[in-house]
């Protein structure tokens, strides 16, 4: 039984940092902009899709692949909220989150037509056969994705807390109109942040891609393990983010062993309504952030 | 000329049913509803392909006959969006406004019960050629024929296959998918198993849509299993053999429904693929002579593959005899009226390129044996039936 629940929570540990990578700039968006970008999920799909066509056209391995798709994506993120979502930044958050929603189901649906609804999936590009310690195994393809993608999580949070550019968006999601006042252009910095968030969940999207088959309707699903692992982990944090995504894998792992394969995400819920509860911040939020 | 545009409209509308009505004496119109967006796209699309072909193949001929005249045929699609009220709807409008003289049923069993009481209520023909449980034709309704046999005429050979191979299994484990077909096919596969007192060490579903299966197959993997039966669609089933992989798990026999009738499924998994065992309810591997369009087995193959590029599965095939089989019972009928169209249905008693078909009395076909099959050197090789068997089952998976 011991090996047993240590095998459950490596492979909690393998998923969360997947879901870290998701959380980290959904995070920073809602951090930053106020926004819950319902567009991100359809985003992790576009990352995916990008690693996809890269491998199958080039043989790029997926985890190179972020070098394509986190400029794509960050090009696309940019773009968006500088023309259209800008347009809507100050409104109140259901506007915005009615905004994104619209322009996922414009990017969810386009992906429908141009990709189709099947499955892609990247094939034998990572050894098959997995490290094994004892009874324990660990395969070769999710441990380098998850290191991959809280690597890229701790990258995301040394670029807003060591570079210029990265301390103007931390200075302009603690306050804006003094940020303003010092100098810092929001509106570069919200399209700048828009284009990060988006630019993490290509990254995301490639990692998932060299393990699980990539498809427009895995996007609902994305989406809300963003969502869960974000409010977990505390909003406007990147780090936060991380905890959360590594807690929810680990979570949903142990709720599917001890409660049912089919309740994994049931129990992730019922941990994120006790945290709204008890510790409404999350693990590494601040208490009254908004 | 506001008061002029109002009457010409008022006109339109009320000439607009009849010129519908005269244009239905030009030819055949029957209503299609699918999935062609949402979860269910694939196997929407699937059907589609199947219609697409037989459509193109009545073209060719010079049209549908109906006794002795030739009429064009026409499908009217309605996409429902997977969603089954949607489904129910699209089947009441393309009745009630189309004015189609047939209905090919929605995908899957849930959907063609749902939506087979308008077809009953407008004495509209409805072939459901996805539906396979039994509740869906438990229901006395007349003008409901299903393609697809009872889900444990899939399991039982399977069961009997598997038990005079290893005759020492004992421990079996069943994972499926929390939808209608998976969870009735495992459940077929439970009673299968108790009936050959095999002892049930593993019983879990996982949820529509899961990617990651890593606890529930440790869990598994320490139950020790013999015998390892997963239902699912071919997502699923490529998800979960390559993390039983990844976790070490090797049973004797591993049964996966119904992803591995599909030639994406071996693409997907490559060696992995290798002796998992399944069954499904055609395969083209079939050898039949039918009187219908497509004559025999190999030519419906020819003819798919010319057309798509690929090599037909179930789905494909069955939505393709689905349009075989009303043109069999048109000709017979000489009529396009539902209740005669209907009764040469439930009269039929003809061998197609699918298979035999002949209706019982819930309508569901009766006399097709579904073929067993296993994975073998990168493709599928028929166990069973023994008339149209290429292989005997091997044990032990990668």
């Amino acid at each position: 039984m011991t090996v047993q629940i240590t095998q459950v929570i490596l492979n909690g540990v393998l998923l969360g940092g997947l879901y870290a990578a998701m959380a980290a700039g959904f995070s920073l968006v809602w951090g930053v902009l106020n926004i819950i970008n319902i567009m991100q999920g359809s985003a992790v799909v576009l990352g995916s899709y990008a690693a996809y066509f890269a491998w199958r056209y080039t043989g790029l391995n997926p985890l190179l692949a972020i070098a394509v798709a986190g400029p794509l994506l960050f090009g696309v993120g940019w773009v968006l909220q500088r023309f259209l979502i800008q347009r809507v930044v100050a409104a109140p958050v259901l506007i915005t989150l009615v905004f994104t929603f619209g322009l996922d189901l414009v990017l969810n649906n386009a992906m429908i037509s141009f990709f189709s609804a099947d499955y892609r999936k990247i094939e034998g590009v990572f050894p098959t056969a997995p490290l094994t310690f004892g009874a324990l195994t660990l395969p070769v393809d999710r441990l380098l994705a998850a290191v991959v993608g809280i690597g890229a999580a701790f990258a995301l949070h040394l670029y807003l807390h060591k570079s210029r550019l990265g301390r103007a968006i931390v200075a302009v999601r603690m306050d804006r109109q003094t940020a303003e006042l010092m100098g810092v252009r929001v509106e570069l910095i919200y399209a700048m942040t828009f284009g990060l968030g988006l630019a993490m969940a290509g990254i995301a999207g490639c990692l998932l891609a060299a393990i699980f088959p990539t498809s427009p309707l895995n996007s609902a699903h994305y989406l809300h393990i963003a969502f869960v692992a974000c409010v977990l982990g505390g909003l406007g944090s990147v780090l936060g983010a991380v905890a959360g995504g590594l807690l929810l894998g680990i979570v949903e792992s142990l709720g599917s062993l001890f409660v049912g394969a089919e309740y994994g995400t049931t129990v992730a819920a019922v941990i994120l309504l006790l945290m709204l509860f008890t510790r409404p911040q999350g693990l590494m939020g601040r208490a009254g952030y908004e | 000329m506001q008061r002029r545009e109002l009457l010409v409209g008022m006109a339109a509308t009320l000439v607009a049913p009849a010129i519908v009505r005269a244009q239905g004496a030009e030819e055949l119109r029957i209503g299609a509803p699918l999935p062609l967006t949402g979860p269910l796209a694939p196997e929407g699309q699937k059907q589609k392909r199947g219609y697409d072909l037989w459509v193109k193949e009545v073209e060719k001929s010079g049209g549908f006959q109906i006794g002795d005249r030739r009429v064009p045929v026409r499908i009217i699609f309605s996409d429902y969006q997977s969603a089954t009220p949607r489904a129910v709807q699209a089947c009441d409008q393309l009745v009630t406004q189309q004015r189609v003289h047939a209905l090919f049923s929605p995908f899957g069993s849930g959907a063609a019960k749902a939506s087979s009481a308008i077809a009953e209520r407008y004495r509209v023909p409805m072939i459901a050629p996805t539906a396979s449980s039994r509740e869906v034709y438990d229901q006395g309704f007349k003008y409901l024929f299903g393609t697809f046999t009872p889900n444990e005429t899939l399991t039982e050979p399977l069961g009997d296959m598997v038990l005079a191979k290893a005759p020492t299994i004992k421990r079996v484990a069943i994972f499926s998918r929390n939808d209608l077909l998976p969870l009735a096919l495992s459940a077929e596969m439970k009673k299968s198993a108790a009936k050959r007192n095999l002892e049930l060490v593993f019983d879990e579903k996982f949820a529509i849509g899961s990617l990651d299966f890593a606890s529930a197959l440790t869990q598994m993997r320490g139950a020790n299993p013999e015998w390892v039966f997963v239902g699912g669609y071919v997502n699923d089933l490529v998800q979960v053999r390559t993390q039983m992989r990844d976790l070490g798990l090797k049973p004797q026999v591993l049964t996966m429904i119904a992803g591995p009738a599909y030639e994406e499924f071996t693409q997907a998994l490559h060696a992995a693929a290798e002796n998992i065992s399944s069954a499904a309810w055609w395969h083209p591997a079939v050898r039949y002579e039918g009187v219908d369009i497509f004559g025999r087995t190999e030519s419906f193959v020819q003819k798919f593959q010319a057309m798509y590029s690929a090599v037909p599965d179930y789905i494909e095939a069955s939505a393709a005899a689905a349009g075989a089989i009303l043109q069999l019972a048109a000709r017979k009928a000489g009529s396009l009226e539902g209740p005669a169209l209907r009764d040469a249905l439930a009269s039929l008693d003809v061998m197609t390129f699918y298979g035999p078909i002949s209706f019982g009395p819930t309508g569901q076909v009766e006399r097709l044996l579904p073929p067993v099959f296993q994975i073998q050197g990168g493709k599928p090789v028929v166990l069973a039936p023994s008339s149209i068997a290429q292989g005997e089952l091997r044990l032990g998976i990668a």
